[in-house]
């Protein structure tokens, strides 16, 4: 037993990296994607100083600055005495984050009823009988393709952003909840019966219940899909948000913007990501 | 040479391959068929080596655009290879959407490519591309226009909601329509909402809500024709020469030591002018070959032209380009660059982005010139030079 490993350790199984190891190794990759980065745009920079393709250090770092201080370019200036506080809450980024955020979690709201709509697909044959065969057959729709649809059905403000995340997202969900909910084993739901269950018990006391932590996990791997509707609808259409700015800035090449905006999202999206991760195992800590 | 070489290798990797199959003998084939591999890969390697030192290569990029159709033509008639066959280069030419063109040229993966006054200076030139507009192709007269329903008036925009591709010639046509009708001071008030082009007919007509539309042709044609109570309310026929359309090449390829930079400036002008002359003349082949080049039907492309002022004569190009007007129409949009953060966050000056005109003169700080206008090759097709 060494402490450094030996090849051959590598390569094991049964291996027991320790944790300065496993630690270091999980940075190596951020590492080598910051210094690659960092090389083009050495590279690029020595040929053209005044390269945006991919922005320098400095020239990101203004980026940064301008997104989170600055109030957008459509909007009027602050006033020069303005304070810290109220300068990123009337920036640039906090509108777009906020603009984005509000269809987002609209969206997430407007799902629960997809959720339903799984469970009782599964538990209520009259209900399966009804909507399945319906959803697997909506699910294979390419919901982008339905967006001029959309733009006359719903209009061209918030709401068929909003319904193409919920017509994109939906249907999976539905399927995903009605596949969770149908290998919950028969004996629970005829034992529960016996013990003078009513139909409300055993679909929301038995099977949601146990299903629940499955669902919100479900949710997490659609975060994803959510936001490229959301960036979908929003490139194609909008007066302000995240893809709309990322739109708009790549008509001037405005990488320096672009590229702190999508890892403003990245970590928007993990946060939200953790936060049901962290929610899901208060809640259902025998999962 | 090559292709003895290449029918060498290529008749020893099939002998060798087949009899690989067969275990007996395997040994000694293999060997043949790693040398036949290795000859392989050696005259792979070689031949681009070889053909570059044989041509020069340029490739243009295009997009779809009346003024920029023939270009297509131009590439698929033999005329484009005639001309570069002349000057002993290789121009390829090729299409792409219009914003990934001007990724593509500042990303310098493409040697020139088809863009307007405006794109040239807060794209490449912004971006510290050194270009140079080589050709100055034609002028939008009246392929952009505003179009709004019920009847509305410019004055009466504010408030409304206005459909069209942000910062793109469109938001310069509708900001220069409000300045000509007194309306400066309602331009913040236009409530301006980003559209991508390819959805804008389909969502402006598909909603009555939806009263104002800024947008080029061929949208503007579909839009008139399917919404009965929309017209137009400006056009750019009104700013003539203000939206260029150009042939923009980066200068360090135009300066190459060996001299086919300028090799391929004459043939591209060249072949250009050749092309333009049969369109103007009315040739068939030309139009119907510059309408394919968009699927669009010969009528149509034929409307298109008529909103478009091309400079069909190098004459008119290089007396266009030469003038003091189009110094004025340039400094009415590098203001509006500026004004728009298009020039880039830390652009601090509008000179700082300063244009060249053919006779020397520059418009902002003479150390920072980043878009040349180039009259030589235009002039040398004025002069039969070619």
């Amino acid at each position: 037993m060494s402490a450094i490993p030996v090849v051959g350790h590598i390569a094991d199984i049964q291996g027991r990296p320790r944790m300065l190891w496993t630690q270091s190794l999980s940075w190596v990759l951020f590492l080598i994607g910051i210094f690659a980065y960092t090389q083009f745009s050495i590279v690029r920079h020595k040929e053209n100083p005044e390269d945006r393709v991919i922005p320098s250090g400095a020239q990101l770092w203004q980026g940064i600055k301008a997104s989170v201080l600055e109030p957008a370019e459509e909007d009027d200036a602050l006033d020069p005495g303005a304070s810290t506080y109220q300068r990123v809450t009337h920036s640039m980024l906090w509108k777009d984050t906020v603009s984005s955020s509000r269809r987002f979690f609209i969206a997430i709201a407007l799902l629960i009823p997809a959720i339903l709509i799984g469970l009782h697909m599964a538990v209520f044959p009259y209900a399966e009988a009804f909507f399945l065969r319906f959803v697997l057959f909506f699910d294979k729709i390419v919901a982008l393709s339905l967006l001029p649809v959309l733009f006359i059905v719903f209009g061209i403000d918030e709401l068929s952003k909003i319904m193409l995340m919920v017509i994109g997202v939906g249907p999976t969900l539905m399927l995903d909840t009605y596949n969770i909910a149908k290998s919950v084993p028969r004996e629970q739901v005829v034992k529960a019966f016996t013990l003078k269950s009513t139909n409300f018990d055993v679909a929301y006391r038995v099977i949601l219940k146990q299903i629940m932590p499955q669902v919100i996990n479900s949710v997490r791997l659609n975060l994803k899909p959510l936001a490229l509707f959301l960036f979908a609808g929003e490139m194609i259409a909008s007066t302000d948000g995240l893809a709309y700015r990322i739109a708009i800035m790549r008509r001037h090449m405005g990488m320096d913007i672009i590229i702190p905006y999508l890892l403003w999202v990245a970590v928007l999206l993990f946060g939200m990501d953790a936060l049901l991760r962290v929610a899901n195992r208060r809640l259902h800590p025998w999962f | 040479m090559y292709s003895v070489n290449l029918e060498n290798s290529a008749a020893i990797l099939q002998f060798g391959c087949k009899n690989c199959l067969c275990p007996k003998e395997s040994k000694s084939f293999r060997l043949l068929y790693l040398v036949a591999l290795a000859l392989c890969l050696s005259t792979a390697m070689g031949l681009p080596v070889q053909a570059n030192a044989a041509a020069p290569t340029f490739t243009v990029g295009w997009s779809v655009y009346a003024g920029w159709n023939p270009y297509f033509y131009m590439a698929k008639s033999g005329i484009l290879k005639r001309w570069a066959d002349k000057y002993g280069i290789v121009i390829k030419v090729q299409r792409f959407d219009y914003a990934a063109s001007l990724d593509a040229f500042v990303g310098k993966n493409i040697d020139a490519c088809t863009m307007t006054n405006m794109e040239a200076l807060d794209m490449p030139a912004a971006a510290g591309v050194d270009s140079t507009a080589l050709i100055v192709g034609d002028y939008s007269n009246g392929n952009d226009a505003v179009l709004a329903r019920d009847n509305l008036t410019l004055a009466q925009l504010p408030g409304k909601r206005i459909m069209l591709v942000q910062k793109t010639v469109s938001e310069y046509l509708l900001e220069r329509a409000m300045d000509l009708n007194g309306l400066s001071a309602q331009i913040p008030q236009l409530r301006l909402m980003n559209t991508s082009d390819s959805d804008l007919v389909g969502a402006f007509l598909g909603n009555q809500g939806n009263q104002v539309a800024v947008t080029w042709k061929p949208l503007v044609s579909q839009i008139l024709a399917q919404g009965g109570n929309v017209k137009p309310l400006f056009d750019s026929s009104r700013i003539p020469g203000e939206i260029l359309d150009l042939l923009v090449v980066r200068t360090d390829v135009l300066k190459r030591a060996d001299g086919s930079g300028e090799r391929f400036a004459k043939a591209i002008t060249g072949a250009w002018y050749e092309t333009v002359t049969q369109l103007a003349s009315g040739s068939a082949p030309a139009i119907s070959g510059s309408a394919a080049a968009s699927g669009d039907s010969v009528a149509s492309y034929k409307e298109q032209l008529r909103t478009t002022f091309l400079f069909s004569t190098p004459k008119s190009a290089v007396q266009f380009s030469e003038s003091p007007t189009i110094k004025q129409k340039m400094d009415l949009v590098r203001f509006f660059c500026f004004r728009h953060q298009l020039l880039g966050q830390n652009i601090a000056s509008v000179d700082d982005v300063a244009i060249r005109y053919p006779d020397g003169s520059v418009q902002g700080k003479g150390d920072r010139v980043r878009l040349r206008i180039d009259s030589t090759y235009m002039r040398m097709a004025e002069q039969g030079r070619l």
